[in-house]
């Protein structure tokens, strides 16, 4: 069983006590951000990604993932004790969560969300133990117009999995695009875009443009609309048990939350979100009494919950065997993984197979580290949304800046970073969602690259995307896509399904 | 003219400008053909879709009702990035420990009521945090005060 060999070299990477260390550190930092007032995941990431680049690469990525975990973990703390989601992915989670909660049975809540992910969780890892291999002795079939193609209907997913107007998310990720392309043009050393700036000449620094658009901005917008202190429902160690009547309820609804979850987390595009939307929608279709949605019904949290869970751990498939982010908490990850030298893609997993595995195995041992430190410690948890706001960001706004500063002493970069955070609160007032964008500026020059090999292979003949079978797919897949956004029902379920926030 | 959709209005003509200002600079790129492409094709291709979503996300907005545009509040902002320019210019020159303290101190006033005593412990305190954690412990390349 060459599956439980690899696993083996894994847990012993990620098994030294210093990567457990490190693990820790990223799921409890993670959690710390994440249980705060409305941050998420990208913004948990982007305020918390400096702190990891002084490590080796294995462990910087080990805390990473325990970051990105653990701010979603989280998050589905606060929607179910104080109903603020903290991210698009925790909103089901508020939904039925908190309706528990307010019935008392907010400690059961939180087991069930727990359990459940952590099922998820298990399950995840083992697919991606699973299939990582022969998906990336499929990715070494690939070819330029192969990832090209691919690269489009990722964008294209992106987009519609983007909230509010289609076609601001298309501009944004053009945006993306043009932003990844500043720099040098490896092909004929010519700059671009740099308006004659040395510090542009090797592309705009990933770091200062999420620190800006993410955290910062994040920061302004709280100052603008303050979040209202919102009592949270305290629950003791004791109620944590759920009863036999909603661990029944509850078991099934995680299973097909986590089949659903893994399968929706590898397609590009797909996420948490688009999986914890899903299992909701699922749920509720083929519950025999769908009227007690809405008043607190344990499936809608086991499902969901499980279902963000299981997609978090297998979104990194794609990006780990094609080297191809599938959304943008993946491209944030993607950018780590540069900025430590490691070009994400299948060679990872022949080149560095302790860093690979070692990866994975941490996946689980976060997910085990989540259960045993939340539950027990939920009053710690809660007690930190009692820190004012006014104490936390002027904190926040330092680490970032400290961020920025000690991982290039360059001014400039907080130049950029200050341009971002400008650009950022735009978009923001004009409506404009910024994750796709992030998005298209990893995706910019890979793109641009393999469309340039493409057409010199094929000699400027355009026809090479349709004549290969894999890239032909692709290319259906992404028009479908673009049908989908265009048929009129369902757009009306996509604004339907975000409306809620 | 009417706009029925402020913010939609203004998102088209921050595209439409974003696209001009992209094709103008790129202009002396070479565009090459689709066969050996030129460091200009790819971008031009992107400039010139970015404007033209902008046209249209900008026409619509005449058309269609939308949300206006929430009004700007100059002082997080102001604030905010006052903080950020303070501390990346001044750290070098005098230290981790007192731009760190400014940065708390100019964020702090991003808000309306500020608590300056409050601010002040909050601002030494947070400052040998970072110096402890960032400089000693972690061993970041910042100097902790000045002439160093």
């Amino acid at each position: 069983m060459e599956v439980f060999e690899h696993l083996a070299t894994g847990f012993m990477a990620a098994g030294s006590l210093e990567n457990l260390m490190f693990c820790l550190i990223g799921v409890v930092l993670g959690t710390l951000i994440g249980v705060l007032p409305g941050i998420g995941p990208i913004p948990a990431l982007a305020i918390l990604l400096p702190i990891t680049f002084g490590l080796d690469p294995l462990s910087s990525l080990i805390m990473l993932a325990g970051i990105y975990y653990g701010a979603q973990y989280g998050g589905s703390t606060t929607s179910i004790l104080v109903n603020m989601p903290g991210e698009a992915s925790s909103v089901v989670t508020c939904i039925e969560g908190h309706q528990m909660a307010r019935k008392g049975r907010a400690g059961a809540a939180l087991a069930i969300a727990a359990l459940g992910s952590f099922f998820a969780g298990t399950i995840g890892t083992v697919f991606i133990a699973a299939f990582g291999p022969p998906l990336a002795s499929i990715a070494q079939q690939f070819n330029s117009p192969d990832y090209f193609a691919l690269m489009l209907l990722g964008l294209t997913m992106a987009i519609v999995l983007a909230h509010g107007s289609v076609l601001k998310a298309v501009a944004m990720v053009l945006i993306g695009l043009l932003l990844g392309l500043v720099g040098t043009d490896i092909n004929t050393g010519l700059t671009r875009y740099t308006f004659g700036l040395s510090g542009l000449w090797e592309g705009i620094d990933f770091l200062p443009l999420v620190l800006g658009l993410f955290g910062i901005v994040e920061i302004i917008r709280n100052l603008e609309n303050p979040p209202s202190p919102r009592e949270a429902i305290s629950t003791r160690m004791r109620d944590m048990w759920p009863t036999k009547k909603e661990f029944k309820e509850a078991y099934p609804a995680a299973l097909r939350g986590t089949g659903l979850g893994s399968l929706l987390g590898i397609l590009p595009g797909g996420g948490a979100v688009l999986a914890s939307f899903a299992s909701y929608t699922l749920e509720k279709k083929i519950s025999k009494n769908p009227r007690k949605f809405g008043t607190g019904a344990v499936e809608g949290v086991a499902g969901p919950e499980a279902a963000n869970n299981a997609a978090a751990q297998t979104s990194f498939i794609p990006l780990l065997t094609l080297g191809i982010p599938s959304n943008p908490i993946m491209a944030i990850m993607m950018g780590a993984m540069i900025i430590q030298g490691i070009q994400p893609g299948a060679a990872v997993m022949t080149t560095r197979p302790d860093l690979f595995w070692g990866m994975v195995a941490s996946m689980w041992i976060g997910n085990l580290m989540l259960v045993v430190i939340n539950l027990p410690m939920i009053g710690i948890w809660v007690k930190l949304l009692s820190v004012p706001y006014r104490l936390l960001y002027p904190a926040i706004l330092l680490f970032c800046a400290i961020g920025v500063y000690s991982t290039s002493t360059e001014p400039f970069m907080m130049v950029l970073m200050i341009v971002f955070t400008v650009f950022g609160y735009i978009l923001f007032k004009l409506g404009c969602e910024p994750a796709p964008m992030v998005l298209g500026f990893i995706l910019g020059p890979l793109m641009e690259e393999n469309l340039r090999r493409s057409l010199v292979i094929s000699r400027g003949d355009p026809t090479i995307f349709i004549d290969r079978p894999i890239s032909a797919t692709l290319l259906v897949a992404t028009v479908l896509m673009l049908c989908l956004i265009i048929f009129p029902q369902f757009r009306k379920t996509r604004e339907e399904a975000f409306q809620e926030e | 003219m009417v706009i029925k959709s402020p913010q939609d209005f203004g998102a088209g003509i921050l595209f439409i400008l974003f696209g001009a200002v992209g094709l103008y600079v790129g202009s002396d790129l070479s565009f090459g053909s689709a066969r050996n492409m030129g460091p200009g094709y790819f971008p031009m291709i992107i400039c010139g879709l970015i404007a033209l979503i902008g046209l249209i996300v900008a026409v619509k907005s005449l058309a269609i009702e939308g949300p206006a545009i929430e009004r700007i509040q100059f002082r997080p902002i102001v604030f905010i990035l006052l903080a950020i320019a303070a501390f990346g210019i001044l750290i070098a020159e005098i230290g981790a420990v007192i731009s760190s303290i400014l940065l708390i101190m100019f964020a702090a006033y991003a808000r309306r009521d500020v608590k300056p005593v409050e601010t002040v412990i909050f601002a030494v305190t947070t400052a040998a945090f970072v110096v402890i954690i960032f400089v000693y412990a972690l061993g970041q390349p910042m100097p902790v005060w000045w002439g160093r």
